[in-house]
Order: C-alpha cells, then structure tokens, then sequence
C-alpha cells in the first residue's frame, strides 16, 4: 500500500505512465517484436537529450531558462572529436571543461550580475556556436571506434546505453535530494521568501547554470561518441527538445516543481514520438513541426487544466 | 508578465519614465560614433555618405523586424518566432508572386497572411491561455520551419518582383528607398507609442497588468495585437529580405533573432516591459549593423564573427545595465 501511495503521489508518475503508453504503441506496431537491442538503441538515441534536458530542467527549476545549451553540445561534441586523436583522457576533460566554463559564465551573468536569462543565453549562444565552428568547422573529426562500441554495446545483463540513462534519471534524483536540490525547488517556488529562510539565492541559481553547462557538455560528448563524430551544428536541433523534454516531464515553466525522472521520461516520450513518425511514414520535415507543437500543447493543457480547476470550487 | 515577482521589477525612472530610454541610447551613440571614427583609422574612407547609407539600410532590415519585438518586449514579453516567420513569409511571397509584377498584391497579401497567422496564434497562446512567451513563440518557430520546409519541400523557389527590388535595394538620389520606407514606419510608430492610446495602453500592461486590468484596459487584446504584429513585422522583413537576395533561402531569417532582441533591450527598453520605445531600438539596430559591418571588412572566420558579436551583446548589456542603475 506505502508503494501505490508513493507512486500515487510521485511528480514521475504521469510523465513515466505516458512514455510506457507511447512504448506500448510503438511495440503494437512492431507486431509485439521488442528486443532489448531495441531498447538499447532507444537509450543510445535519447541519452543525450535526456542530459541536457535534465540541465534544461535545473534551470527552469529556478525560474530560469537556457537557450544556449544546444550550441554548448555542439563545443563539446566538436572539442572531443578534434582531441581525441591524443588520447581519451584529454578529449573527454576538454569536453567537460567546455561546459562547465559555458555554465559558469551563463550563471555569473544571470545570477550575479541579474541580467536576463533569455538575452543572455541567446548571446551566449551565439559566442558557442562560434566556438564550434571554430574548433571544428565541418562535422567529422576523430572518435575511437573502441569507445563507440564500449558506450553504445550491449553487456552480459543490460546494455550500457540503458545503464547511462538510468545513472542519468538517478544522478538528478540525487542532486534533489542534496541540500542543493531542496535551495533549487524553494528559489523556484519563492525566491524572496528562500531568501529570507537563509537560502544563498544567488550562489544557488549560479549553481543551477554551472550544472547545465555541464549535462549539456555530457550530452554533446555522448553524441559525438555514439555518432562517431563531431558536429559544430548538432547542438542546434536540441534547443527546442531540452525545454519539451522539461515541460513533457511534468515540470511547470515558473518553476520550483517536477522531478528529473519526469525529465528523463520526458525525454523519452520525445523521442519515440519521433519514431512514431516513422512509422506513420511522414517527412523528417515534420519533426520539428511536431516538436513545436507538444510543447504548446503540453503547456496549454496545463493551463486549460488550471483554469478548469479554478473554474471548479474545490 | 505575472510571473516576475514584484521585487525583481526594476521601476519607472526619471522623469514621465523617460530615464531608462534615454541614457543607454545616449551612452550607444556615443559608442556607435567612436566605431565609426574607430573603423575610419583602420580603413581610411570608411566614414563616407555611401558608406554610411549602405549601413542604414542594412540598419532597416533589422529596425523593420525590430518594430515588433519592440511592441511585444514593452507588453514584458519575448518573440523568438521571427526566425522562421521572415524565412516563411519571404519563401511564400517569392513563390506565389514568381517574379512577376501582376502577382505582387497576391504574394503581399500571402506573405502578410503568413505573418498575422503566426502572430494571432502567439498573442491568443500567450493572452488567452497564458502559455510563456518563451514557450509560446519558440513552439511557433519550429511550427513554422516544418510547415515551411513541407511548403517548399526543402528548395524555395520563384522570384521577386521588381518593384519589392528597388524597395529594397534602389536609391532616391544619395538615400536608399528602404531607410525612406523605414523612417516613415518607424515615425509612425513613435507617434503611436507616444501618443496614441494603443501606446499607453501597451506600456501600461506592461508596467503593471494588474493596474491595467484595473483601469479599464483588455490586457488580452493589447498583448494579442502587440504579437500580431511582430508577426505582420517578421513577414514585410521576409518580404524585404528577399527583394534584396533577389531570392527566398531556408534559414534567411535565423540572422535577425538574436540582433532584432539585442537591438530592443541596447535600445533601452526594459525586457520586463513597461518603460522604452522604439526610438532607442533604431540606436541598437544602427549600432549591431555597425557591428556586423565591421566584423565582416577585418575579415574574421565565421566563427571568430558569431563570438565577437556575442561576446559584444554581452559587454553591452552589462554596460547598459550599469548606466540604467546609475540613472535610478
């Protein structure tokens, strides 16, 4: 009974019951063929997303949002391609230090300096589609087919791809269950009164950026090993799917509700609306056309289901 | 928007709230002088009246776009649809038109249609159903790149027609026709901003909706009207644009997103609504043109240009945040 109240109660559950629903479909259309090769070339698929929207959804945690994550992807996925020729430590670090120093920079000028969020990070976007496109003007580069293989392959019990994801959703349940994650929800739900109970608000929403940069940075670096490749345009396409994998995963847009397994979910439930597509043998044409409008769906509805619920006396 | 807390509203300053729109345009104008005089060092014969006309009209691309974001910026929103509503104006009205002149009313009114769809479903989302800005109108730019793209099947066609050309690109004596065409919009629009009830009502819904409400005015209409046309906007750019490419391209309207925002805020207008106008956006829109410019004659790489002209954005809005708090 504690285990239906606790599913009854968890922010998860929705978003967790309309992916399953959505997965249901896609086997029913497979003809109930669904091999964990499947599943495990859906979590390749879906791991970089769901990074990144887990970063995305740091952010929207504090009322905040990040349009630059996209192109941060983008750094890191060309700065892996282009060192790893010498040798994975310094590839996968650069990789890294390129998203931390985008999130910290994001976070100085949004936290500390109170500049708004979507200008800033709309300049900063610009500065990081830059940088790829120095680092790394065409796609290409170099990535060891033997780490391809170890991050995308299939283990004795369950396929690494399907591990990285459930570290993803477990890593941000651990984040919100840290002091941090309490600060984040309470500046979400009010930052003057978090203020006021002792929370560095400042300190905390710089924190919130510095983390996206960094999911993002993981994000770009797993796309370019499982693509074998690096692109100084592949952040682009997820600019857009970070906040819908937020909004799909149950979190409202002012903040200080939700949780990272919604998120991943979320994540989840994009991406084989995708392959929905391709079952129903429509253009690429309409990805982003679709994307575009479940996000404004998803966000309509939940305010048309506030409205009735004001509409209705409690 | 309600959902700025109170406290992070910063107030109305100087006198009849005029403070805060006119130093940052005052501090940009200096700024825009010293490029000028910086750039004129660098490459002598820089500052010459061809010069200067040639960049007002590449200004007037970006101020024509510029005028909606200014509207919906000053109700406290944001409309980062632009992007693909140019692009799709600009790819309808090449097609339907093709270049030729008895089709210029049919493809105008396409285009245009393009626009107030785009900008009606913006301002009703946002208005009615209260959906975020951000949401809202980055959710309508990936509509309209699909429904572009399965529009055009991936290559644009058609032409312009020759008199969207010379209003683009042609000369009244030293003065491109396209910085006339633009100072008269941009007079008509201060005027009304200033003067106009539809202005004071848009400043006052976004200074403070509850007030608003309060005296009497539909704030949903006002904020509908202020996104309808930022997409009328976005859709006579497209149209522009490709009288001055001579074609429609995929993409040819993701240059004006960042630079039309830049352009409202270095202007001076608050992104929190309320206080600004277009004025200063004409300022921020000639000082990125001046910008771009001169990335483009030092020859940089593309991507050495796009950190610059970020990292610029940056350091102009630090500075004109300072001089706003400096004003208060």
């Amino acid at each position: 009974m504690r285990l239906v109240e606790a599913i009854r109660r968890s922010e998860a559950t929705g978003p967790t019951a309309m992916f399953l629903v959505l997965l249901a479909v896609v086997i029913a259309l497979k003809g109930g063929r669904y091999s964990l090769f499947d599943a495990q070339n859906l979590a390749a698929n879906v791991l970089p997303l769901a990074l990144v929207g887990l970063g995305q959804y740091f952010v929207i945690l504090v009322r905040g949002i990040d349009l630059s994550l996209g192109p941060v992807m983008s750094v890191s996925s060309c700065l892996a391609a282009v060192l790893f020729p010498y040798g994975a430590v310094p590839a996968i670090a650069a990789a890294i230090a390129g998203g931390v120093a985008a999130g910290i920079g994001n976070g100085l000028l949004v936290a500390w300096l109170d500049l708004s969020p979507v200008i800033v990070t709309l300049a900063t976007m610009s500065v990081w589609q830059g940088v790829s496109l120095v680092v790394l003007a065409t796609p290409g580069g170099t990535i060891p087919a033997g780490l391809q293989m170890a991050l995308t392959a299939a283990t004795v019990v369950v396929p690494v791809p399907i591990l990285l994801l459930i570290a993803t959703a477990l890593f941000g349940a651990w984040v919100m269950s840290t002091r941090l994650g309490l600060h984040l929800r309470a500046i979400g739900g009010d930052a003057g009164a978090a203020e006021a109970s002792g929370v560095r608000v400042r300190r905390q929403r710089f924190a919130a950026y510095a983390l996206a940069g960094t999911l993002a940075a993981l994000g770009g670096l797993y796309s370019a090993i499982a693509t074998s490749a690096g692109s100084p345009i592949i952040g682009d396409s997820y600019i857009l799917p970070s906040i819908a994998a937020v909004v799909l995963g149950g979190v409202p847009l002012i903040g200080g509700r939700g949780s990272p397994v919604g998120v991943v979910m979320g994540a989840l439930t994009l991406n084989i609306i995708g392959s929905l597509l391709y079952f129903a043998n429509l253009s690429d044409f309409y990805q982003s056309l679709i994307n575009g409008v479940i996000l404004i769906a998803v966000v309509a509805a939940a305010a048309l289901r506030s409205w009735v619920w004001r509409a209705v006396p409690a | 928007m309600s959902d700025v807390p109170a406290e992070t509203r910063p107030g109305r300053s100087g006198v009849l709230g005029l403070g805060a729109g006119l130093v940052a345009p005052a501090t940009s104008l200096v700024v825009i002088a010293l490029m000028f005089l910086g750039c004129d060092l660098l490459i002598p014969g820089f500052v010459s009246l061809g010069n200067v006309m040639r960049i007002a009209e590449l200004a007037g691309f970006l101020g024509v776009v510029a005028i909606g974001e200014t509207l919906v910026i000053l109700t406290g929103g944001i409309d980062l649809s632009i992007a693909w509503v140019v692009t799709g104006a600009g790819c309808v009205f090449t097609a339907v038109s093709g270049g030729a002149t008895s089709m210029l009313v049919p493809a105008l009114a396409a285009a245009l249609a393009v626009g107030f769809v785009a900008g009606l479903a913006n301002g009703l989302g946002i208005a009615r159903l209260g959906i975020s800005p951000i949401v809202m109108t980055l959710g309508m730019n990936n509509i309209m790149q699909g429904l572009t793209l399965l529009y055009t099947n991936g290559t644009p066609t058609g032409g312009t027609p020759p008199v969207i050309k010379t209003l683009a690109t042609g000369y009244a004596g030293p003065v491109p026709v396209l910085v006339l065409a633009w100072a008269a919009l941009a007079a008509v629009v201060i005027v009304a901003l200033r003067l106009g009830r539809g202005g004071r009502k848009l400043l006052g819904v976004g200074e403070n909706p509850l007030v608003s409400r309060l005296s009497g005015i539909r704030n949903e209409r006002v904020i509908t009207a202020a996104y309808l046309c930022s997409g009328l906007a976005a859709a006579l750019t497209g149209v522009l644009y490709a009288g001055f490419s001579g074609a429609s391209f995929l993409g040819m309207g993701d240059q004006f997103v960042l630079p039309a925002i830049a352009a409202v805020v270095l202007g001076g207008t608050s992104i929190f609504g309320g206080s600004g106008g277009y004025g200063g956006t004409i300022i921020g829109a000639f000082f990125l043109t001046v910008l771009t410019t001169i990335l483009a004659v030092v020859n940089l790489s593309a991507g050495v240009r796009d950190i610059v002209y970020g990292l610029v954005i940056v350091a102009a809005l630090l500075l004109n945040r300072l001089s706003m708090r400096a004003a208060q």
